[in-house]
């Protein structure tokens, strides 16, 4: 057992200045060596990256710290172990941490899928330009316990772990020096909130977009990204939900067949994982089959949900006449509320007062979208030591 | 007419449909009874199931993912009850667990041996077992392996252990064993991969030759392994010619959710439905029924578990049926192939399983 470097380099990997233009000419260049992939299609998590990573969208983003009353200056060493799950969103943290002036270590996911090789090979191929930036964002497979990795990790000053719990708390083994600092993106669990009424309302063409949203956010990682919702919590009366169901399922059952999204062992353990829950928790009352996935109906969400709720193409429905009957059924591990057809007001108002879990709240077809504040932390902050001279 | 009393190969479609439906029916609704699980599934996945539906068809039987055995303790007996637990061999992951009672351990066999009889005839052979004695030591806790050699072994008679508990070949048990019954019929029974590589590959190293040439072999297990190293079905039986004399090579399917009611392989091929169970082929996604030779994923039907609800079970093999009561062999009944196990997903998910190392 020992490391394998993935894009070694012969550059010793140096901490710099935050926000310089060398890192963002580096973003620029990989953007362009993503962009122009002849097969990038195929990825699309790899398009949006290519195009977060465009030197205009990422001096939009940092231009908030440059003129602050405080210095962003970097941690170090950065290490990242990512998830399995969304195979390129290593990069964002990487990058960022990157563009914070930190060198980075990368482990990677041993089961990490076709994205990622892209996306090595693509780092790969910068590394002659680039050698500092290379060097400071250096690509890592080994096994966990590794002893190596053990001895690299004991001399970082920050860790990023994303991951299931288990694993997390599993790679925790690894002592990290008493001034690190530690992210932890643990498992997360989202939803999706419609409003039944306006969906009724809503012309054919905004339903058709709806259900594009709605199905780029959900199945684009076989509805395994931590944001894509598991749960739809349809707001409304029941007669204008059973009805507004009708409508947005049947546009689905069309929209769904503009690309395949999923597998025949995707649909296989959709089933079995909702067989699993329907003897697990007994909040589900009911089931039905579509030839693309399993709806279950609930009373309420639970635990048991969250934690056993594979994706795959298998979605939980709950139904509420208030906003308000969602706050308490709410817990730490709630991220994304994607929301369709609730008036703006309505939602801010209610979110003001909401303590407990939901992280983001973002518009159906954007749940997937990376954002600097991601599970309640503000990431260039996690980064960077920021530091204040008074004169 | 029960279908239990029926030789296994004689009913054909408008005979054992309608009472294939009546018994399966009847067990679903024994199971509603006897476990509060499978009760809860049905009145939630299928509420509108119930045995008193005269135009209920096979398709119409509620059916379980057979995962659910790995992950639940599903049964239709009380603890008391429990003659037998069997547990699936599966390497990686959670065994399934299948609890017997006296009477579903009684008709798993008779049933067995009711099949295999049609392939061997009603004597009992002398027996060459490719696998080691250790495999049946543990008679109340069968794994897989265990299971169906204990169940083969009431097929035969001086019973042979081709295999020394750590796998290498009982060279002497085997030599002696072809010197007393070489002359006559003999079955073979071992478990596909092992045949090959404890077996087949055994005999090519050593350079030996055996002469069985009213052998029959009989196996089973998956040819996953066998795929993998690209031996196919015809490779197979051209070797155990070569290597034994043996002609007539039978392979059955079936599995630990569902023993006694196997699926045996004809000369023509084709793996053949009991009249004791049947197979129904769903596509995957929509899980409506297939047509012939549509590709799809295997539901396997038995008339056998009373002691579990495994009477109806969608499995993780893909498969295709060719027709029913028409096969060139002239035997009744569906028959049909098994394609492989569905492709593994990415373990992908926030809430992927990690296998901790060792103590961890």
């Amino acid at each position: 057992m020992s490391i394998e470097w993935l894009n070694f380099s012969e550059s010793p990997a140096l901490a710099c200045s935050a926000f310089t233009e060398q890192d963002l000419e580096y973003c620029q260049a990989l953007s362009r060596a993503l962009l122009t992939q002849n097969n990038i299609k195929q990825f699309p998590d790899l398009v949006a990256l290519g195009y977060w990573l465009r030197r205009s969208n990422l001096t939009h983003l940092l231009a908030a710290y440059r003129h602050r009353d405080v210095i962003y200056r970097p941690l170090g060493m950065v290490y990242h172990s990512t998830p399995s799950n969304v195979d390129s969103l290593f990069a964002y943290s990487g990058i960022l941490s990157l563009l914070c002036g930190n060198a980075n270590i990368i482990r990677l996911s041993n089961r990490s899928g076709g994205s990622t090789e892209v996306l090595i090979k693509a780092i790969s191929v910068l590394a002659k330009e680039f050698p500092q930036q290379n060097a400071r964002l250096q690509l890592i497979r080994c096994a966990r316990e590794d002893h190596e990795l053990s001895l690299l990790i004991s001399q970082v000053d920050a860790r990023v772990l994303w991951g299931s719990d288990s694993a997390i708390q599993a790679q925790r083994i690894h002592t990290i020096p008493a001034h690190a600092r530690e992210l932890a993106f643990g498992h997360k669990y989202s939803l999706c909130l419609l409003d039944a009424t306006v969906i009724l309302d809503a012309s054919e063409q905004e339903v058709i977009q709806l259900a594009q949203d709605f199905l780029k956010d959900q199945l684009t990682f076989s509805q395994q990204g931590c944001s894509s919702a598991k749960t739809l919590v349809w707001l409304g009366d029941s007669s204008s939900i059973a009805d507004a169901k009708q409508r947005f399922w049947s546009q689905l059952d069309i929209t769904v067949n503009d690309k395949q999204w999923l597998e025949e062992r995707n649909f296989y353990d959709a089933f079995a994982n909702a067989q699993q829950l329907i003897l697990l928790d007994n909040s589900i009352q009911g089931f039905q089959q579509h030839s693309w996935c399993c709806r279950l109906s609930a009373s309420h969400l639970t635990d048991i949900q969250a934690q056993e709720h594979s994706g795959n193409g298998l979605f939980v429905e709950v139904e509420l006449t208030e906003l308000n009957q969602l706050t308490p059924m709410l817990k730490h591990y709630h991220q994304t509320l994607s929301y369709w057809g609730i008036e703006s007001v309505k939602l801010q108002d209610w979110f003001a007062e909401q303590v407990v879990g939901i992280d983001r709240v973002v518009p159906v077809g954007q749940a997937l979208n990376f954002d600097l504040v991601w599970d309640g932390m503000e990431l260039v902050s996690m980064f960077s030591r920021q530091s204040r001279m008074l004169v | 007419m029960s279908l239990l009393e029926q030789s296994p190969y004689e009913l054909t479609a408008t005979q054992k449909t309608p009472a294939l439906i009546n018994e399966l029916k009847q067990l679903s609704q024994h199971h509603i009874k006897a476990c509060p699980a499978y009760a809860r599934l049905v009145s939630v996945q299928w509420p509108r199931f119930t045995a008193d539906d005269s135009a209920l068809e096979l398709k119409d039987i509620p059916w379980l993912s057979v995962r659910l055995f790995k992950q639940f303790s599903l049964q239709s007996v009380s603890e008391q009850q429990v003659f037998k637990t069997l547990y699936s061999s599966g390497t990686t992951g959670t065994p399934s667990r299948i609890v017997l009672d006296a009477d579903t351990a009684a008709v798993q066999s008779r049933i067995l041996v009711k099949i295999m009889q049609q392939w061997l005839g009603k004597q009992r052979l002398p027996m060459l077992i490719i696998d080691c004695p250790s495999v049946i030591k543990d008679r109340a806790n069968f794994s897989a392996r265990g299971a169906g050699i204990q169940g083969l072994s009431f097929m035969g008679r001086n019973h042979c252990f081709a295999l020394n508990d750590d796998m290498s070949p009982n060279w002497p048990a085997v030599t002696e064993f072809c010197e007393r019954f070489a002359d006559g019929p003999v079955l073979i029974f071992g478990f596909t991969f092992m045949v090959w590589q404890h077996w087949l590959e055994q005999l090519v190293d050593q350079n030996i030759q055996l002469h069985l040439p009213q052998g029959i072999l009989i196996h089973s297990g998956g040819w996953k392994k066998l795929e993998q190293i690209a031996v196919s079905n015809s490779v197979f039986k051209q070797q155990v010619k070569r290597l034994t004399g043996v002609e007539r090579v039978h392979n059955f399917y079936g599995m630990v959710e569902q023993v006694g009611a196997i699926f045996v392989e004809c000369e023509h091929g084709y793996l053949h439905c009991p009249s004791y169970a049947d197979v129904l082929v769903r596509v995957p996604g929509s899980w409506q029924l297939a047509n012939n030779e549509q590709q799809g994923v295997l539901q396997l039907l038995s008339t056998l578990p009373h002691s579990y609800p495994g009477h109806s079970l969608l499995t993780e093999d893909r498969g295709v049926i060719h027709g029913e009561d028409n096969c060139k062999c002239g035997r009744k009944g569906k028959y049909f192939s098994v394609l492989g196990r569905l492709p593994k997903s990415e373990a992908r998910g926030c809430s992927d399983t990690y296998q901790a190392a060792g103590a961890l």
